[in-house]
């Protein structure tokens, strides 16, 4: 007797016919229980985060997914695989060899220390001398918020990874989630008055390669502000040339009439 | 002017919004449930009809001992045609690699999971006693194609339901929930394998579903000699299928580009379906003349019967195979192949049209046409016109595609360049070239 089905004789017709129909079903049970025991498995592994800012990546538009490399000029429209995380990334050092030579920061407006490292969702990390790190958002970030945004910070304790989502800022219904620029525990909040936001015991050996630094923070800068400007331009109005003008302190007050839940996931990377 | 229209006019508010995928337009909340009532209408007429038929039996249809295939089961076979765009691009997606069609995949496997759904339903109300479906894989007839379309078809509608379960759960407010988007992120791992199992099984059923017409002796009109066990129609039906699929996801994605007001895919990608429908049809023409002229001078020849009998019957005379092969069938391939080149899109889109408007006729002339010949020398002709019970209940099935496929559109991402054409097209049409040229 062939399991499940009655009647079943030993002929050829039925023995094909019924071991396709059998094999099809297995590899289909065989496909979901792989899908649930990895589900399981990175759950346990807590790699859940990570898990979400791949996915979230691999949707966010070219424009969105450009190497750092490609901002300053050296890779011209080179994408990222890596999910911005250049610590895996093998032709980075050879890449960041040739900019150390001769790449020039251009002003663009934004202010930025060099001592700070920059993470791509407008999070900075400044390494202490203690081993902790002070982490705040970025002045595109706290300008893209205005003084009147709510920030929702992770308690002391909490445990991030690189990519997952650190805190959220609150603007009349629109929310930015604000990814974490490094693995670590909260060890301390602050707040935008004091210039930082999180103090964060690194985990491991701190390695802070994934990050811009130096001379590149201005071309991305430049880049992202270009990136703004073609959010904020109306449909109607079309490509406008850049007008040299400073930044407003306040940008959702500046233009209520924008699509801020969209410009915050296009600028937050958060699609 | 536009700033003051908006100011005196506000724009009616989309209470949804949370749950609409960011960076995409939408429509209000009240235009969309105004077009959804007309469909909601039509499903609960349907949901009514289909109710009479369960419940009392099929004589409340025109259906009889002649015409037991009527039009449930004409529309079945054609819309799992159409429908054979979604395991066709997954396979195109997910086996050979081609990226491009994954602008269209996700839309691909929503209508093919919708077009298998509601084949199932109506079937379910035809074949009636729907507690007893099991019988069909506890009992098995295993000498008929049927039993391979039955099994073939249940195995694939749930491949399709475990693949669209990953694009509701990346809806973004259910992708909030870490659970969800783990286990959305592993189920798209195995994608691949299922798009395998999909491509297998929908090869054997949509071949079975010509086979099981070829291989009826007593019906010299669809009788058809073939390979092994395998009547040629088994061939024609897969590669008809195949070549209607992407014609048939052309066709939805620029209704629904029309009906939204946003561009969803790119031009090359419409291109791309264009050479692959034409290339595909353009083979089925070829080997549809070759097995019509097989069938006209030899086999319908050894059963008694000379061809021009066949067409002698009013209203399905000869004009339907010119009709068949030649307006639906050559002159389709050729505008598809044509304008994948160059050429508006307009013509692209008659030609997707013009080729899916030839698989249904196909279906007709093998449902209809095959049953309303006489065979034998006290039949007779009999013509068969479906009554409302049976429209009603196929338009339900209709306007419950309508709804789930809009739902899908406004709450899931189906269309992933949506947004990315969207910001092209508001840098404007010069700038918006240059990006897509780029790519």
């Amino acid at each position: 007797m062939f399991p499940g089905v009655s009647g079943f004789e030993w002929s050829v017709a039925h023995v094909i016919f019924l071991g396709a129909f059998f094999t099809v079903l297995v590899v289909i049970l065989a496909s979901l229980t792989a899908a649930a025991i990895r589900y399981l498995r990175a759950w346990r592994e807590r790699r859940a985060a990570a898990i979400r800012w791949h996915a979230e990546f691999e949707e966010l538009p070219p424009a969105e997914r450009l190497c750092r490399h490609a901002l300053t000029g050296t890779a011209p429209g080179r994408l990222c695989e890596r999910g911005f995380d250049c610590r895996t990334c093998a032709e980075h050092p050879a890449f960041a060899a040739r900019e150390a030579q001769g790449l020039v920061a251009v002003p663009n407006g934004i202010d930025h220390s060099p001592d700070r490292f920059y993470h791509r969702g407008h999070a900075w990390v400044e390494p202490q001398a203690d081993g902790t790190v002070l982490v705040g958002m970025d002045e595109l970030a706290e300008r893209l918020a205005g003084p009147a945004a709510t920030v929702e910070l992770p308690p002391p304790g909490a445990v991030l990874d690189t990519h997952s989502i650190a805190w959220q800022v609150q603007r009349e219904g629109a929310v930015a989630r604000v990814l974490a620029p490094i693995a670590g525990r909260v060890e301390e909040t602050g707040s935008r008055e004091q210039g930082w936001l999180l103090r964060i015991r690194p985990e491991g050996k701190l390695d802070l390669r994934h990050l811009l630094h130096g001379p590149e923070v201005a071309a991305w800068f430049q880049s992202e502000l270009e990136r703004l400007q073609g959010l904020l331009a109306p449909a109607a109005v079309g490509p406008t040339l850049a007008d040299g003008g400073l930044l407003v302190d306040d940008l959702p007050t500046a233009q209520p009439e924008a699509d801020w839940d969209h410009i915050y996931s296009a600028m937050f990377l958060r699609p | 002017m536009a700033d003051m229209a908006v100011s005196r006019f506000p724009e009616p508010a989309v209470l949804d919004k949370g749950w609409i995928p960011r960076g995409v337009s939408r429509c209000s909340t009240a235009q969309f449930l105004g077009w959804l009532s007309p469909w909601v209408a039509l499903l609960l007429l349907g949901l009514y009809a289909g109710w009479m038929c369960l419940r009392d039996g099929l004589y409340h249809t025109n259906m009889d001992h002649r015409f037991v295939f009527g039009l449930w089961i004409f529309l079945d076979l054609a819309i799992i045609a159409l429908g054979a765009g979604a395991f066709f691009s997954g396979f195109l997606f997910y086996i050979l690699r081609w990226h491009e069609m994954g602008a269209v995949i996700r839309s691909a496997v929503v209508l093919g999971f919708l077009c298998y759904s509601g084949a199932v339903v109506v079937l379910m109300v035809d074949v009636g006693q729907p507690l007893r479906a099991w019988f069909t894989f506890w009992h098995p007839n295993t000498h008929s194609m049927l039993a391979e379309v039955t099994f073939c078809i249940t195995c694939y509608l749930i491949v399709l339901s475990i693949e669209y379960l990953p694009l509701v759960l990346k809806n973004r407010k259910l992708s909030q929930i870490p659970s969800f988007l783990v286990f959305e992120f592993q189920l798209h791992k195995v994608m691949p394998v299922l798009a395998g199992v999909g491509t297998f099984l929908s090869f054997f059923h949509q071949g079975s579903l010509g086979g099981l017409f070829g291989v009826m002796y007593g019906r010299p009109f669809a009788y058809r000699e073939g390979f092994g066990i395998w009547p040629a129609t088994f061939f024609l039906f897969i590669l008809s299928a195949i070549a209607a699929g992407p014609a048939f996801l052309m066709l939805t994605t620029w209704l629904t580009e029309k009906i939204s007001g946003h561009r969803l895919v790119r031009g090359s990608v419409y291109r791309l379906m264009a050479r692959t429908s034409g290339v595909l049809l353009t083979a089925y023409v070829f080997f549809k003349c070759v097995d019509t002229v097989i069938w006209l001078n030899s086999t319908s020849q050894q059963a008694g019967f000379r061809p021009w009998e066949f067409y002698a019957w009013a209203p399905f005379g000869s004009w339907v195979l010119f009709l068949e092969i030649v307006v639906l069938g050559l002159l389709p391939a050729l505008i598809l192949l044509r304008a994948s080149e160059e050429g508006p899109r307009r013509w692209l889109l008659c030609g997707a049209a013009l080729a899916c408007a030839g698989i249904v006729v196909n279906r007709l002339v093998f449902t209809i046409q095959t049953l309303a010949l006489p065979t034998l020398p006290f039949d007779e002709f009999r013509t068969y016109l479906p009554n409302w019970v049976e429209v009603a209940t196929f338009l339900g099935v209709v306007a419950y595609a309508v709804i789930v496929y809009s739902l899908s559109f406004r709450y899931l991402t189906l269309f992933p360049q949506e947004k990315e054409l969207a910001r092209a097209t508001a840098r404007g049409p010069q700038q918006e070239e240059i990006h897509v040229s780029g790519r």
